[in-house]
């Protein structure tokens, strides 16, 4: 007969008040098996812990049921006093009478909070009986790291991790690190050049001994688990030899084919072979394959004639590489919404109507205008300006509900380097609210109103059309509760800051958790912001949402951190909850191999004793199982069982109901 | 027809190729086709085929019978439509295709039971699967014996099985329930659904396993919704609408109307019919990231 302890928790009153806890565990107390019940305002608190301990001892109980919360909060805490007392882990189950029980019925009889809580503890009781002594499973901890995205955020957790003395591989898609930052001209609220202040982080990453770069390159595929990583990464053809290029510039001087540059966002034209931007990290060009007359239709090789080192190859293919990782950060960024949306504001039909970052450009020293502001239509000094804030954000019909956060602080921004820039111009801004929460923020946009004279205008604008060069702007201002017409020179959309186009992909790739924006899931918004709830993948920077620099960097340091507590010991202990195939009834249909998607199931002989193969089975491998339990499910004949979650657990579980 | 099956067959053992021929001969009274295993190049001449051959013979290449694998490596006559289990079978890893030579046979359609043979095949007789058969000239062989059958498949699937389930659709759950809880009562448990059934290889059925005893073995209200529910779910994706199991069951009920309404599912669901491609397993147990999720709300 098993000598089971039942411990019933009033969890302050977050029980009590619905459940009647002192019935629950004198309704355990005549079930068969049970030797000890009790119930306490808080098992969790370190004297419920300990009383728990010594009951273990005292009446040699052999398993325990604790009727409390949710068995993510506290079946840890639990299962680690037993520990201490002497008895197996294992044989401590969670009833969760609080989440399931007690927080959604509000009945102040407690009637039917109660009787709930007795068929739950019930249950598991009964499953309890039918536990089995397991023991922890050690893994090796391969200690490098991944990093995906080039971006600021990538860069702080990879240059963090590196600095720790653990090896990282950093894959970047562009041909160059830098992300969305190193377009940035100046940055707020302190005003220093986005570039000088990023490019030196860019060089420190590629010099870095600890850090194998990867740009131009994608992650294709990810295999295993936390510790035990494998990753494909597509390398694509850049058509230059990276060892011989010295990035002297002969080639993209020589070439002559030009198309829009994306790094420019359309403002100035690229060569068909380039780097995005002067400070390219590393400064070694690609060809850009659909637009090379060379590669298309074997015309023109001017690039290849000048080249000193003799390092472009046409024929050059993507390469697939493979890597093992002990852990990934997620670090990719956003992109901006598109603006096509918004026919109103006239994006694409007129030159002068530009986004954020294209300003960010011609702001910037190192842009197609060398810093002067300029209209992209015919080079004048715009004399008046106008911004637009929330094109897309706030606006659940045609955008997305939520604030891209960063608009009004660079908008700010923009109006102060427009009037640093061209003084006696003359800007203007439509925004909804001005949101500037954060370390000087709002000493900044007070500073864009009050000394640079930026005309903020509270309303929305409802049209913009050209008449005579000028591009006129209508729109309210519901301040004053009047119309307002202005004629501008120029006009600046703040467009929303959305998921990058292949979030949904790359998040099912390595099985993380999206939103319906296809920003990733943290584990927890609060408690657990830069974790998954994939072990051993984590998060920094926007590719989580809309946030500024500052945020991203300390995410990515948050992330880097949480890989190094992750490498700090040598090996993994992971729960031994493993899935088991019963090989006598196996059919080997092989639908749990093809379902697993831990590639934990092989294929296994069974061999006679004259060594003769008999026939084939499943069989799994326990260090890459994680007892997600798929392979259970997909097994028609029920040869699959789970440790800790047997059909015979379950079963009784349910017939105790 | 048969005279080039013959020679194949007598051809095959002779060379030592196969160890067995899975065909179909007639019974003592030359009135019924029924399956025969020929062993001796002298039998083959018992080999026929014709309109009556209805029975899907791709069981026999299975786990369950142990005793015809332990002979060799087998040939086995198949229509197109039997080939299409086999190619699941292999998809699954039941059989290696190097290790079964298919005798495929072109077909102009067979009788749904051969009770109902009147000496002439018409359309009334013909189980649904024949009117929408898109293998009548098999595609998966080693050899083809007879001549190319020219029939394209309407677009929109008929016959009763179809009629039935567009009848169906229009039906309240209250109404569909009460059908087949109506249907399943008369079941027997005697599972000759899951015997004539070559994809229900399972060398032990979830049904028969006992610690727990998930589904009750009793002929029971309960335990035959549970079967019936279970061996339908089973097939998803699968079932290559043989309608072998309907066949079978002697208390008529009508599972070809599950397997069909499940097979038009999985095909607007996934885009995938059974039984045409040995390399892929079929969906319900792959993941892949284009995989709708519209029902996930």
């Amino acid at each position: 007969m098993p000598r089971i302890g039942v411990f019933v928790c009033q969890c302050g009153n977050n029980i009590a008040s619905t459940v009647d806890t002192a019935k629950v565990a004198e309704e355990m107390k005549d079930m068969p098996g049970v030797v000890y019940t009790a119930d306490y305002k808080f098992m969790c608190s370190s004297p419920g812990q300990e009383s728990l301990k010594e009951t273990v001892k005292e009446h040699k109980l052999d398993g325990i049921v604790v009727a409390a919360c949710s068995p993510h909060m506290h079946e840890k805490t639990f299962r680690k006093a037993c520990e201490k007392a002497g008895l197996n882990p294992y044989k401590c189950e969670i009833a969760n009478i609080r989440e399931q029980c007690s927080w959604v019925h509000h009945d102040e009889t407690k009637k039917t909070g109660t009787i709930k809580s007795i068929d739950l503890t019930r249950m598991t009781l009964e499953r309890l009986k039918r536990n089995k002594d397991l023991t922890k499973i050690s893994i090796p901890i391969t200690k490098r790291a991944l990093v995906i995205g080039g971006g600021v955020a990538g860069i702080q957790a990879a240059l963090d991790i590196a600095d720790g003395g653990r090896d990282v591989i950093l894959v970047e898609k562009e041909p160059s690190l830098g992300g969305n930052m190193a377009k940035l001209s100046e940055t707020f609220p302190t005003m220093d050049c986005s570039q000088c202040i990023m490019t030196p982080k860019m060089v420190e990453v590629e010099l870095h001994d600890r850090i194998t770069l990867y740009t131009y390159s994608e992650v294709e595929k990810v295999d295993g688990y936390i510790g035990n990583f494998t990753v494909t990464i597509r390398k694509k053809a850049r058509f230059v030899d990276e060892d011989l290029c010295t990035g002297c510039g002969d080639c993209w001087n020589k070439c002559p084919f030009k198309i829009d540059s994306e790094f420019e966002h359309g403002l100035t034209k690229r060569k068909v072979i380039y780097t995005p931007f002067p400070q390219a990290v590393p400064n070694i060009p690609v060809i850009d394959k659909e637009n090379c007359p060379k590669i298309q239709k074997d015309k023109c090789g001017a690039c290849a004639l000048v080249c000193g080192p003799e390092c472009i190859d046409f024929t050059q293919e993507d390469k697939i590489v493979t890597e093992d990782v002990g852990a990934i950060v997620i670090a990719t960024g956003f992109d901006l919404m598109k603006n096509s949306k918004f026919a109103e504001y006239g994006y694409g039909k007129y030159k002068d109507v530009i986004n954020g970052l294209q300003f960010e450009r011609l702001a910037s020293a190192s842009g197609p205008t060398a810093g002067e502001i300029q209209r992209p239509s015919d080079g004048k000094v715009p004399q008046s300006i106008v911004f637009i804030q929330c094109v897309g954000s706030r606006n659940e019909e045609k955008g997305v509900s939520y604030c891209s956060k960063i608009c009004c602080m660079y908008t700010a921004k923009h109006t102060m380097l427009y009037k640093h820039k061209v003084h006696d111009g003359q800007s203007y801004v439509f925004y909804m609210d001005i949101r500037a929460g954060g370390k000087r923020y709002e000493e900044f946009t007070r500073k864009a109103i009050e000394e640079d004279g930026a005309m903020y205008l509270r309303g929305r604008v409802s049209r913009v059309y050209e008449k005579n060069g000028k591009l006129v702007v209508q729109g309210a201002d519901t301040l004053s509760g009047s119309q307002v017409v202005i004629e501008a020179d120029m006009v600046v959309l703040a467009t929303a800051l959305v998921s990058r186009d292949n979030a949904a992909d790359l998040a099912q790739k390595l099985g993380v958790g999206y939103d319906k924006h296809k920003f990733f899931s943290e584990y927890h918004p609060k408690l657990k912001p830069v974790e998954t709830v994939t072990g051993g993948i984590y998060l920094a920077g926007t590719c989580v949402g809309p946030m500024d620099i500052p945020e991203s960097v300390s995410m990515g340091s948050a992330a880097a951190s949480k890989v190094q507590a992750l490498f700090s010991a040598d090996m993994l202990d992971r729960e031994p909850i493993t899935a088991e195939v019963a090989e006598a009834t196996c059919n080997a249909c092989w639908d749990c191999v093809t379902a697993c998607p831990y590639t934990a199931i092989d294929r296994t002989e069974i061999k006679n004793r004259k060594g003769e193969v008999v026939s084939m089975v499943a069989r799994v491998n326990k260090g890459l199982c994680t007892g997600c339990g798929t392979c259970v499910a997909a097994c028609r004949s029920k040869t699959i069982d789970l440790a800790g979650y047997t059909d015979e657990q379950v079963y009784a579980a349910l017939n105790a109901f | 027809m048969e005279e080039q099956l013959r020679k194949e067959a007598r051809r095959l053992l002779t060379e030592g190729e196969v160890a067995v021929v899975i065909g179909y001969g007639w019974n003592s009274r030359k009135t019924r086709v029924t399956p025969v295993f020929i062993t001796n190049p002298d039998d083959a001449d018992k080999l026929v085929f014709n309109a009556l051959c209805v029975n899907n013979l791709s069981i026999y290449l299975t786990r369950k019978y142990k005793d015809i694998k332990a002979l060799g490596k087998p040939a086995i006559v198949a229509k197109g439509c039997d080939i299409k289990n086999i190619v699941i079978c292999v998809s699954e890893g039941q059989v290696a295709r190097d290790n079964v030579y298919i005798i495929g046979m072109s077909c102009t359609g067979v009788v749904y039971k051969q009770e109902l043979w009147q000496g002439e095949l018409t359309d009334n007789i013909m189980p649904t699967k024949c009117h929408n058969c898109e293998v009548r000239n098999p595609h998966v062989t080693d050899i083809v014996i007879g001549d190319k059958v020219d029939f394209t498949p309407p677009e929109e699937p008929t016959g009763m099985v179809f009629d039935k389930i567009r009848e169906f659709d229009r039906k309240t759950p209250k109404e569909r329930w009460d059908f087949w809880i109506d249907h399943f009562n008369r079941c027997i448990k005697c599972y000759a659904c899951r015997q004539a059934c070559s994809l229900c290889y399972c060398e032990r059925c979830i049904t028969d396993k006992n610690q727990p005893q998930w589904i009750e073995t009793s002929a029971h209200e309960r335990g035959n919704l549970a079967w019936n529910l279970i061996r339908a779910q089973h097939l998803t994706g699968r079932c290559t609408e043989c309608g072998e199991c309907e066949r079978a069951c002697p208390a008529n009920i009508p599972l070809n109307l599950v397997n069909s309404k499940q097979a038009l599912i999985v095909k607007e669901s996934f885009g995938y019919k059974s039984g045409f491609d040995m390399e892929e397993h079929p969906p319900m147990i792959v993941y892949k990231p284009e995989d709708k999720d519209d029902f996930i709300k």
